[in-house]
């Protein structure tokens, strides 16, 4: 990758700054530092021994300055082999100064040419950081000079030889004041070299951060790619066509290509998804929409299309896709707008299910509900209405005998399309085409009405049927027919499952929450955990399949559908043993009116 | 119009039996069956033929539906003022709805009472000669 190569050589050049910066701090060691001493030392040392008309004059002095460079050269050593002492390497010179002094002192002292060894260890003092080394500079000079002077026991007699002593403190002073000046501002150009290369390594070390990051993100953002490619390339069931504000197809992916044919290179940017849709549809809405023609900027039947994703809320509705052979496909589209980092609309995305298939299943469905009713009703129609002119034929009377077989025959025939009305009306619920013929009633009338019809029923059974009626009306907005089938569903339950003697309350009551309907019975009662399954289709209590009480389970499903679809609600309470209670809520449309129990 | 001054009847049904049915029904009201037919297409010719005062048509029939038949006769300039009754297995309002919405006069959800179709030509049988 190429990002490692650059990340290679970026850490070579750091490496090299590092090793300039080193050596940039580095001063030379101690011993080092001292060699030029040491050295001087030793020719002058030579040139006494060797060179005739140089005899020292106190040879001791000689040898004792000698040998007190040596001890200084042996601390030099000393302290340049570790960091922590080389901080003490300013006693070196100024030991020198003692051993230089000595030296010089012994061949003829601050008079002699030898003095001028002194000049090194003030060159180095005075390389010091500071004003300070200078005066160490001079006091090392005066201590060199004094030297001179106890060795030959006697102070310096003539102007001369006075003059000769204040110029070499004077030259040394100057020598170290220069060097201390020049050495000061060598290390102040060093200091701002060593700044400036330490920015430059920050500056480099962050390149190299940003450089990782930016790998980083390039992983990451190769990841996402890969992710999306993959999420994209996999939806293939679904259209998904991504488009600018214009319309221009930008964005086609396989699921587009299978449900509408041509591919991505023959529609992106040369392609309008206004060419898939009905021109008519596009129109009709439209003109729904109230965008009459040649209004708009852009093409009305577009604008009517993303109309509701322009707006910011997503929308699905049914259209038709249509293919480049003409042929249609019904598609549940959702159209939602695309916008950029700062919120503008960019474009829209339409998302397309293939609905041909649901359609179908729905068209089936249709089919079969209209086939059942169809076919079970009418070999109906004709036994009871069969059953009933035998019933009426006055020519031939029946015996009383025949009469009751009849009566079986009749019963049995209604309970089939009783059945037959239940099956139907749970699929019109699924297919969602059950409708509601509501109008403002009261709820008191139905109630009455579903006790009166239950009454045969409820005497023949040996159960008494008790009617608690409010001292107010209750007006709910419904359909009366079928608040009429939910009350007697459950009237009619409650006496199928209440032994011979019990008795079954209906109840009517206003509260804030609305009209509330209760059918109590003191009957065999319900499995607590049964109660949970109790409006699901084709469910039947334990208790119900153990008393053989006769049903299939859809009278609960239907009420709960009718008071669902009355914005109601359902409840139920049970006790097994003991009896069931099932309540219905529904919303009273005002606030009921106070009548007398007699009035209403 | 009949010959004999009694309101005349055509019946169309798929289902022989049903039609038998309201075949019986027709003939104790006192009214006259002239034609009982098993599709839309013949029920139609015979409409034509025999202008009847009453029909009964069930909706879903072979050849032309019941609905068909509706929109046919109301279009018809001879035919316009024929009292249709409308048999039908579909029982919700959409089905009446779609009944009334054809043309019909009534809508009959099946099953129905044959004593209660013969009281009810009866009645019409009365008022067509009140209006006399």
């Amino acid at each position: 990758m190429a990002f490692d190569r650059q990340g290679v050589t970026m850490n070579k050049l750091s490496d090299s700054v590092r090793v300039m910066l080193f050596e940039g701090r580095a001063d030379p060691s101690p011993f080092v530092k001292q060699s030029a001493a040491i050295i001087a030392l030793l020719v002058s040392l030579a040139a006494v021994l060797v060179v005739p008309g140089l005899e020292p004059t106190h040879p001791s002095a000689v040898w004792v300055g000698a040998a007190i460079v040596v001890a200084a050269t042996v601390v030099a050593f000393v302290l340049s082999q570790s960091q922590g002492l080389a901080r003490y390497a300013s006693i070196v010179p100024l030991i020198d100064f003692v051993g230089l002094g000595l030296f010089a002192a012994g061949i003829g002292g601050v008079y002699s040419n030898f003095f001028a060894l002194i000049i090194l260890p003030v060159l180095w003092i005075a390389t010091g950081d500071g004003r300070r080394f200078v005066g160490y500079a001079i006091v090392g000079t005066v201590q060199a000079i004094t030297v001179g002077f106890a060795v030959s026991g006697s102070l310096p007699e003539t102007a001369s030889d006075w003059f000769a002593c204040v110029i070499a403190t004077i030259l040394a002073t100057l020598t170290a004041a220069i060097v201390n000046e020049l050495s000061s501002q060598s290390r102040k150009q060093i200091r701002a070299i060593n700044s400036l290369a330490e920015d430059k390594e920050r500056m480099l070390q962050r390149t190299v951060e940003y450089a990782a990051q930016l790998q980083d993100s390039e992983a990451r953002f190769r990841a996402y790619d890969r992710m999306f490619r993959g999420v994209w390339s996999a939806v293939t069931e679904q259209s998904v066509i991504g488009t600018d504000v214009t319309g221009l197809i930008d964005a086609w992916n396989p699921g587009a290509a299978k449900i509408l044919g041509p591919n991505a290179q023959d529609t992106e940017d040369k392609r309008y998804i206004f060419d898939f849709h009905v021109g008519e549809e596009l129109e009709n809405r439209a003109r729904e929409l109230n965008y009459p023609p040649g209004e708009t900027v852009l093409n009305p039947g577009f604008s009517a299309l993303v109309e509701s994703a322009r707006l910011g809320n997503a929308e699905s509705r049914e259209w038709s896709y249509v293919r480049d052979d003409g042929s249609l496909v019904p598609v549940q589209l959702s159209v939602t707008k695309r916008v950029d980092e700062a919120g503008v609309t960019v474009g829209y995305l339409f998302v397309a299910s293939d609905v041909t298939q649901a359609r179908e299943v729905s068209r089936l469905k249709d089919e079969f509900v209209g086939l059942i009713s169809h076919e079970l009703r009418t070999p109906l129609s004709s036994i009871l209405g069969y059953l009933e002119l035998m019933r009426d034929d006055e020519d031939n009377p029946l015996s009383p005998e025949h009469i009751k077989y009849l009566g079986v025959a009749e019963r049995n025939a209604h309970r089939l399309l009783r059945l037959v009305g239940d099956l139907l009306f749970t699929a019109q619920v699924d297919s969602g085409k059950f409708a509601l013929d509501a109008h403002d009633l009261v709820l008191d009338e139905i109630i009455s009405a579903a006790v009166e019809s239950a009454r045969p029923a409820a005497d023949a059974a040996g159960i008494s049927l008790l009617e608690l009626l409010p001292d107010r009306m209750a007006v709910v907005h419904g359909d009366a027919l079928r608040l009429g089938q939910a009350v007697d569903n459950l009237v009619s339950n409650a006496i199928k499952f209440t032994p011979r003697g019990g008795t079954v309350t209906i109840a009517l009551d206003c509260t804030e929450r609305g009209a509330v309907v209760t059918v109590r019975d003191t009957g065999m009662g319900i499995a607590a955990s049964e109660l949970d399954k109790l409006f699901s289709r084709f469910f039947r209590a334990s208790t119900a399949t153990k008393n053989a009480v006769p049903g299939v389970g859809l009278g609960l499903t239907i009420t709960k559908a009718i008071v669902t679809a009355h914005h109601g609600e359902m409840g139920v309470e049970s006790e097994e043993g003991v009896g069931t209670c099932f309540s219905l809520t529904l919303p009273l449309v005002s606030e009921p009116a106070f009548v007398t129990v007699g009035a209403a | 119009m009949t010959l004999a001054n009694t309101l005349g009847v055509i019946v169309a049904d798929d289902d022989s039996d049903i039609r038998t049915l309201v075949a019986i029904a027709v003939s104790r009201s006192g009214l006259e069956l002239i034609d009982e037919l098993g599709d839309g297409d013949a029920a139609w010719e015979a409409i034509q033929t025999f202008t009847p005062d009453i029909v009964v048509l069930d909706v879903a029939m072979p050849g032309k539906t019941g609905l068909e038949l509706c929109r046919l006769i109301r279009a018809d300039e001879f035919l316009k003022f024929t009292w249709i009754i409308l048999l039908s297995a579909g029982v919700d309002n959409a089905a009446r709805e779609a009944g009334i919405a054809a043309g019909a006069d009534e809508f009959q959800p099946k099953p129905f009472s044959p004593r209660e179709l013969s009281a009810r030509l009866s009645e019409l049988a009365n008022e067509a000669s009140r209006r006399r």
